[in-house]
């Protein structure tokens, strides 16, 4: 499928809007679309929604041999998907330019930056260590999937909890949720992308692009940094020519942006822990908005089990009986045998028209069309009988029906 | 085993659904069904690649998508049932040479997750406005080890269960769509599971007569 | 990497160098005969070689055509023998077509693509040993082969990377500076209007360093373009002495 492209009109407007330091709907040049996060029942589940622009990060663990270079660390990989949800020009198992691209940046913030303890994922140093993975699914796009990923995998990085486990010289037991409690990661700091967007050769710069947007921008640049005003990593792409003193701006914008970011998360954790705490109600539904139009609701409801019995015995006492089972095959000539029902054989040999024919548990319509399938076969091998093949020598002459290959 | 007891196991688990929540694709809806859930996105109809096209009717594609990891041969094995259904009821008749892509994603997997499934996508294609013969629901039920049917399991009961089975119900006459079963069990109980799925469906179309209702109560 | 000194009290570097030295640079253009542009480069242990075709019809895909401007085609690939490990994958990976993606945008800023519609330009750059700074040196290489093979730029693009240890900009990072795990910065600088073209940052760096890394980080590149513009001119010196008898 093709996404639909932008017409020559809808770009000259968008530029002369930026000009105007106009936007589309209606935001400042710096601020940020409406950010949601919400959590899912298990640990390490989250979607965030950044406007439109919907992405679900999950944190699965699993215990394996280290990497040979560093045996006592642990090791974190991600992996972010272009969902075909996301956008008619996705197509599924394909490597685009930008999937590359957001999968880079995205190892870059986290791995690079250090922000969680790999060294405490270490179980047994040299044998086994934790490998922590963490899949971004991107569900709706409409611009600016690098900020919505990353902030989707810190939060689910956040909350994610892994397995307990003890060391008993060189046993290694790994408790259940249900049997010990799980342990959070630790992580260091939160890394946070920020995207500008530049336009008119960087003359102009908006902070989270829409879709529309990025499609006229010259180029981006994205800016990774964490609350202590630390820049975790920076990325320019797109042909544009930037000034020292418009990166160096762009970074104390970011650091703005990036606090209130951070606060917006540990907000949302301290909710869900308060919730699982206190022992409500948590997970994607409660999440769903109960006001709105377009969802529903409905509780617990018992299946009505009067008649189900009844219902059962009428449809099998109107089918056929089922039928003997054919414990040993039946011999039909030599070199060949038949086990089990079906169709009239086409080979040819007269011996078993008179074979029984086992129909088994069917309707009454059934029985009938697998007859008509059976003339059917008949008549295609009647008017295919061209010449006598013989298939043994010492069997007796066929009728010819074999089917030409 | 031929008195099956159907007794306080038979529940539906609290259900509900959201649609047209993402902007990009034509139909969107999420489902749940207890804690599972399942988000699913449609598209169409749309341009096809000439090698696909079909040329009276639409080319109907199901992508399953799992929440960690590559999808494998269970995705493609759940891909292929949900595409049956839809090729069941879906008029593709209507758009020839066009391309209907229906995408799921799973978001939390507790159990029932086929069902979860056929509901999300009826529940899409209702949104996208794609044309229907009839509607369709899916409906899990297990045979636990004392031979109790449940409808609606969670992951821990399809653990213990003994025999799994997912079945398709249309709206317009309870037929059964599409089965698919694991484990075993006897034709009795298998009839009984039919009968006992085309009762919890009347729930499930009622459900979706409420919500469509819901939406556009504003308008009509 | 406890008890390596990046920066020891005297002020000399891990190679001897000081902090805002650079290392020895060497180039040669028109290695290859049949390219219609090459150039090989050292910048310290790592060399790299750039080869480039073009510009020419655009081959392959055709819907790739831009009707206003000529496609830049980049591939970077390391030889498995250039690092202390023999690598595995040399090209197709991540870091590799994320490379080739940067390169691509880099010098899409630089050459005068207006001047070749719908044409293809391509770039091929090869790292032969890997010492720190691969990036700048593939860079390097290519505004060298670009020159060589007579496409039209805005100006040189020259590129270096730069890191900080203890309150101090080094400049030209060697491996073992880069994976000590203290910041990287690599920069791609049009030296006379001074308007970057890529800049790329790994690590934690707090951000009142960031201003005085990027001053370090540029003034090596305008460095850096000063021997390049030597090397071009007296590789044109000899050609031009060729050509003359």
């Amino acid at each position: 499928m093709k996404e639909t492209p932008l017409s020559a009109c809808e770009r000259t407007f968008l530029l002369k809007a930026v000009e105007e330091k106009k936007r589309l709907d209606g935001r400042q040049t710096y601020d940020y679309r409406n950010i949601r996060i919400t959590f899912g029942t298990d640990y390490g589940c989250c979607t965030v929604s950044l406007g439109k622009t919907r992405v679900l990060a999950q944190v699965s663990c699993e215990l394996v041999p280290p990497k040979d270079s560093r045996p006592t660390e642990g090791i974190v990989f991600f992996n972010l998907e272009l969902s075909p949800m996301a956008s008619p020009a996705f197509q599924p198992n394909r490597q685009s330019e930008l999937l590359v691209t957001l999968n880079r940046q995205l190892e870059r913030c986290l791995r690079n930056s250090k922000c969680i303890d790999t060294e405490s994922l270490c179980v047994v140093s040299g044998e086994k260590v934790w490998q922590i993975r963490v899949d971004v699914h991107v569900l709706n796009h409409d611009g600016n999937l690098m900020d919505a990923a990353s902030i989707a995998a810190i939060s689910a990085l956040s909350h994610f909890r892994r397995p307990d486990v003890a060391i008993q010289g060189r046993d290694i037991t790994i408790f259940s949720p249900e049997e010990r409690d799980p342990v959070a990661l630790s992580i260091y700091h939160m890394p946070i992308c920020v995207s500008f967007a530049f336009f008119q050769q960087g003359t102009y710069l908006l902070v989270d692009p829409c879709e529309k947007e990025e499609q006229v921008t010259d180029g981006l640049l994205v800016i990774a940094m964490n609350k202590h005003r630390e820049i975790c990593s920076i990325q320019s792409s797109g042909g544009i020519m930037l000034l020292k003193d418009q990166v160096l701006r762009c970074s104390k914008i970011a650091s703005v942006k990036v606090s209130e970011i951070t606060d917006l998360i540990n907000k949302a954790l301290e909710n869900d822990k308060r919730v699982r705490k206190e022992g409500g109600r948590f997970g994607f539904a409660e999440s769903m908005p109960k006001e709105r139009i377009t969802a529903l609701k409905r509780d617990e409801a018992p299946v009505e089990m009067t008649g189900v019995q009844e219902m059962a015995e009428e449809f099998l006492s109107k089918g056929e009986a089922a039928p003997e089972v054919v414990s040993s095959p039946v011999i039909v000539a030599t070199g060949t045998g038949q086990l089990g029902e079906g169709v009239q054989s086409t080979w040819g040999l007269e011996e078993e028209d008179e074979e029984d024919e086992c129909q088994g548990e069917m309707d009454k319509e059934e029985k009938k069309k697998k007859k008509a399938e059976k003339d059917e076969v008949m008549v295609i091998s009647d008017s295919e009988e061209e010449e006598v093949v013989v298939l043994n020598p010492e069997a007796p002459k066929s009728k010819g029906k074999r089917p030409k290959h | 085993m031929d008195q099956i007891e159907t007794g306080s196991g038979s529940v539906l688990r609290e259900y509900g659904s959201e649609q047209n929540l993402l902007s990009k694709p034509d139909g969107s809806a999420t489902f749940l069904q207890g804690d599972t859930s399942v988000l699913a996105g449609v598209y169409g109809p749309a341009e096809v690649k000439v090698n696909k096209e079909i040329y009276d009717r639409a080319t109907l594609e199901v992508v399953v998508q799992p929440k960690v990891g590559m999808s494998s041969v269970r995705e493609r094995a759940r891909e292929q049932c949900v595409r049956e259904t839809c090729e069941a009821v879906l008029l593709s008749t209507l758009h020839p040479r066009s391309s209907l892509t229906l995408i799921l994603q799973v978001v939390h997997d507790d159990g029932s997750l086929l069902s979860c499934c056929l509901n999300a996508a009826c529940m899409a294609l209702m949104d996208a406005g794609l044309p229907m013969g009839r509607l369709f629901c899916g409906v899990t039920c297990a045979i636990d080890s004392d031979s109790q049917i449940i409808t609606d399991p969670t992951a821990q009961q399809e653990r213990e269960s003994r025999a799994l089975m997912t079945f398709a119900i249309d709206s317009k006459e309870r037929n059964v769509l599409m089965s698919s079963t694991k484990g075993s069990f006897s034709v009795k109980e298998l009839q009984q599971c039919i009968a006992l799925s085309q009762k919890a469906s009347e729930k499930i179309f009622q459900f979706y007569r409420d919500s469509v209702k819901r939406r556009y109560s504003k308008i009509l | 990497m406890a008890g390596l000194e990046l920066l020891s009290d005297q002020g000399y570097r891990l190679d001897g160098r000081r902090a805002a030295e650079l290392r020895k640079l060497q180039a040669r253009m028109g290695v290859f005969a049949q390219a219609d542009g090459s150039a090989y480069l050292e910048q310290g242990n790592t060399k790299a070689l750039a080869v480039v075709y073009g510009p020419h019809e655009v081959r392959g895909s055709r819907s790739r055509t831009l009707h206003d401007r000529a496609v830049i085609n980049c591939q970077y690939s390391m030889a498995t023998f250039s690092t202390a490990e023999r690598k595995r994958r040399p090209h197709g990976d991540r870091k590799s077509s994320e490379m080739s993606l940067h390169l691509k945008q880099t010098f899409e800023a630089a050459v005068l693509t207006q001047l070749y519609p719908r044409s293809q330009i391509d770039i091929y750059v090869k790292i032969l040993q890997s010492d720190g700074g691969n990036y700048s040196a593939c860079v390097n290489a290519a505004t060298l082969a670009l020159v060589d093979a007579g496409i039209p730029m805005r100006d040189y693009v020259c590129a270096c990377t730069a890191g900080f240890v203890e309150d101090t900009p080094l400049a030209d990072l060697c491996h073992a500076e880069e994976s000590g795990g203290g910041t990287t910065l690599a920069l791609a600088l049009l030296p006379r209007s001074e308007s970057i073209a890529l800049v790329q940052m790994d690590a934690r760096l707090h951000q009142d360093h960031l201003d005085p890394l990027m001053e370090a980080a540029m003034t090596a590149c305008k460095g850096l373009s000063k021997v390049l513009d030597s090397v071009v001119r007296q590789h044109l010196q000899e050609v031009s002495v060729q050509t003359r008898e």
